[in-house]
């Protein structure tokens, strides 16, 4: 591996002034108050000391980010925090009103089966060739968990910031993002780059045998999460196999994999709906590039990812692989600042810090809405506990 | 005027579940499609030799349609065991051809920068047939809906060419996948094609297997 990590590094920038920085994290300070604090209305006083507390929580961390310039290690935490809570919200409410994470055939059938955004690529074929929705759930639910909203906020916040969605918005990812952080160093340093393909063939198998067996594949059989939301209520040894699968998958992609090489394995090498999300890479306005002038290239960007979205090619083409989320890990990491957040049809040499704004605004206005509303619920039931 | 009524039904029916006879043979045929060599006459080929062995499956069912005269109320049991050893032989062709195309692919990989897929000719047609045969033998509901009315005509060669016309009807809809030819094919397209055919032939598999020993597809 030609990395040099004795490489020269051109000075950081100076923090931000407190006072710019302040003015700067405002807009982000009215959006989370407007979102979870409601003062006076209905809501529990658990729920609403949750939200006061999501709201600061958000707004410090995105403080944090305007301050020091630093993109990835404050995503981190609101990321890891989001994979943490989504899990004791989500189980604490299925059990509440079902008695058990298991869904049973009744609850499929009546069309109750809380929706995630993982079969969207699965739905779009039969759709459109049967008007047909593969996917035992309703899609005009008033619980705001309904398919039309989930679909609507995912391709509304997707087409503006592309696969940024899988590390701002994801509330799977953060749980692997959060084991890899644990080991100070990688154990498995080399791997396979066709292992990237995977991702691909899963979405492609998923998408065709989802048409061909009007069945949302992907949930039936191979969706890692199930061990953390919402599993097979198993009545015979199928559902046991299937049960098996899942925890399996977990605890390989989500736990061993990510604790012995640091990266996001089950996004990096598995995920069918990252895979899709990457298209949307195309569309986005937003791009990481590197400033070919000021690369060595060291290559201490294409260790830093999480998810392998930088090859040595790549590197030397001055971009990123179509899998970027644009955590911001690379932009951190690279020592002589030519890894920048960039705006298509603007130059590389343009100031990349307007460009990191821009996007840091959108991402994070949808992390607080989207992620930051589980946080709220997940702190909701812990203090219900707790207090 | 009838003979000619009940053979207009067959062409109706055949291009009403067209969308339903592609989505079947989506799984096998997508992933299979993507390894060969791009261009037009590469998987005008394929497809002929997919779809001759498809219809070659339909005669085959015309006969037994037929010769029962009750296919369509063939019970679940005996039904479930023919799924089964079909997908179970689907899965078998499909890990087949994932194995001989990387090998092709890496075999020819050497010094071109474009993949060059497909070995000698004659294995290239006989997956492409074995694919072919055993989704023509895929009992999806408008394939036992036109056994059902091959099984009231009065003869065999009716039958037969009852299955002929409805095959006509579905094919149509496959045209389409002769794009497939201008897809540029690279490493990553050949490998993503390689990976997707043994998913979907495990898939498959566990499904067979499922069947074949009576259990229900699903646990819940």
């Amino acid at each position: 591996m030609a990395t040099d990590a004795r490489l020269p590094r051109l000075a950081r920038p100076a923090p931000r002034g407190i006072l710019r920085t302040l003015l700067l994290t405002l807009p982000i300070f009215v959006w989370s108050l407007l979102m979870f604090f409601h003062p006076g209305a209905n809501t529990e006083r658990l729920s609403t000391i949750a939200g006061l507390i999501t709201a600061i929580f958000m707004t410090a961390l995105f403080y944090m980010m305007m301050r020091t310039g630093s993109t990835y290690r404050w995503r981190r935490i609101f990321f890891v925090s989001l994979g943490i809570l989504f899990p004791v919200g989500f189980i604490y409410n299925i059990v509440s009103v079902r008695g058990t994470m298991g869904i049973p055939i009744e609850e499929m059938i009546a069309g109750r089966t809380p929706f995630c955004f993982m079969p969207i690529p699965l739905l779009i074929l039969p759709a459109a060739l049967t008007r047909t929705l593969v996917f035992p759930g309703s899609f005009s639910s008033v619980s705001g968990h309904g398919m039309a909203t989930m679909v609507g906020i995912w391709l509304a916040l997707t087409l503006v910031i592309g696969k940024g969605w899988c590390s701002y918005a994801c509330f799977f990812g953060g749980i692997e993002e959060g084991v890899a952080a644990i080991p100070p160093r990688a154990r498995i340093r080399k791997l396979d780059p066709r292992w990237r393909y995977i991702p691909w063939a899963v979405l492609l198998a998923m998408v065709l045998l989802s048409l061909a067996l009007f069945e949302p594949a992907y949930c039936m059989w191979l969706c890692p999460f199930k061990s953390v939301s919402e599993y097979v209520a198993a009545r015979n040894t199928v559902g046991l196999v299937q049960n098996v699968i899942f925890i399996l998958l977990f605890a390989g992609l989500v736990i061993v994999l990510p604790f012995l090489t640091k990266k996001r394995t089950q996004c990096s090498w598995f995920c069918p709906f990252g895979a899709f999300q990457s298209i949307f890479n195309k569309i986005s306005i937003f791009e990481m590039k590197i400033d070919k002038e000021r690369c060595k290239p060291c290559l201490l960007c294409r260790n830093a990812c999480p998810n392998l979205s930088l090859s040595k090619e790549s590197v030397a083409r001055g971009e990123t692989l179509l899998s970027c989320m644009k955590c911001g890990a690379c932009v951190d990491a690279c020592p002589r600042g030519a890894m920048v957040w960039h705006i298509k049809g603007t130059g590389i040499q343009a100031k990349s810090e307007p460009a990191r704004l821009m996007f840091l605004y959108g991402a994070w206005a949808m992390a607080i809405m989207f992620g930051g509303s589980i946080i709220a619920e997940g702190l909701a039931v812990i203090l219900h506990f707790v207090v | 005027m009838a003979v000619f009524a009940s053979y207009g039904e067959a062409l109706t029916l055949g291009l009403a579940s067209g969308p339903a006879c592609i989505a079947a043979c989506g799984p096998v045929l997508v992933p299979s499609l993507l390894t060969q060599r791009a261009g037009f006459r590469p998987h005008a080929r394929y497809l002929s030799a997919f779809l001759a062995a498809r219809l070659l499956g339909y005669l085959l069912f015309a006969v037994v349609a037929w010769e029962l005269g009750a296919l369509a109320s063939m019970l679940p049991a005996p039904r479930a065991l023919m799924m089964g050893v079909v997908y179970c032989l689907l899965a078998g062709v499909l890990l087949w051809y994932a194995v001989s195309a990387g090998r092709n692919c890496a075999h020819a990989c050497e010094d071109s920068k474009l993949v060059k897929i497909g070995g000698p000719k004659n294995s290239e047609i006989a997956g492409s047939a074995s694919l072919g045969f055993l989704t023509g033998l895929n009992l999806c509901p408008p394939f036992v809906a036109a056994g059902v009315r091959a099984a009231q005509l009065s003869s065999m060669a009716a039958a037969l060419l009852f299955f002929a016309v409805f095959f006509i009807g579905t094919s149509v809809w496959f045209i389409p996948f002769l794009s497939f030819g201008c897809i540029a094919r690279n490493q990553a397209v050949i490998t993503v094609a390689r990976m997707a055919m043994v998913l979907i032939a495990l898939y498959y598999l566990a499904l067979g297997i499922a069947m074949l020993l009576g259990k229900k597809a699903y646990g819940y």
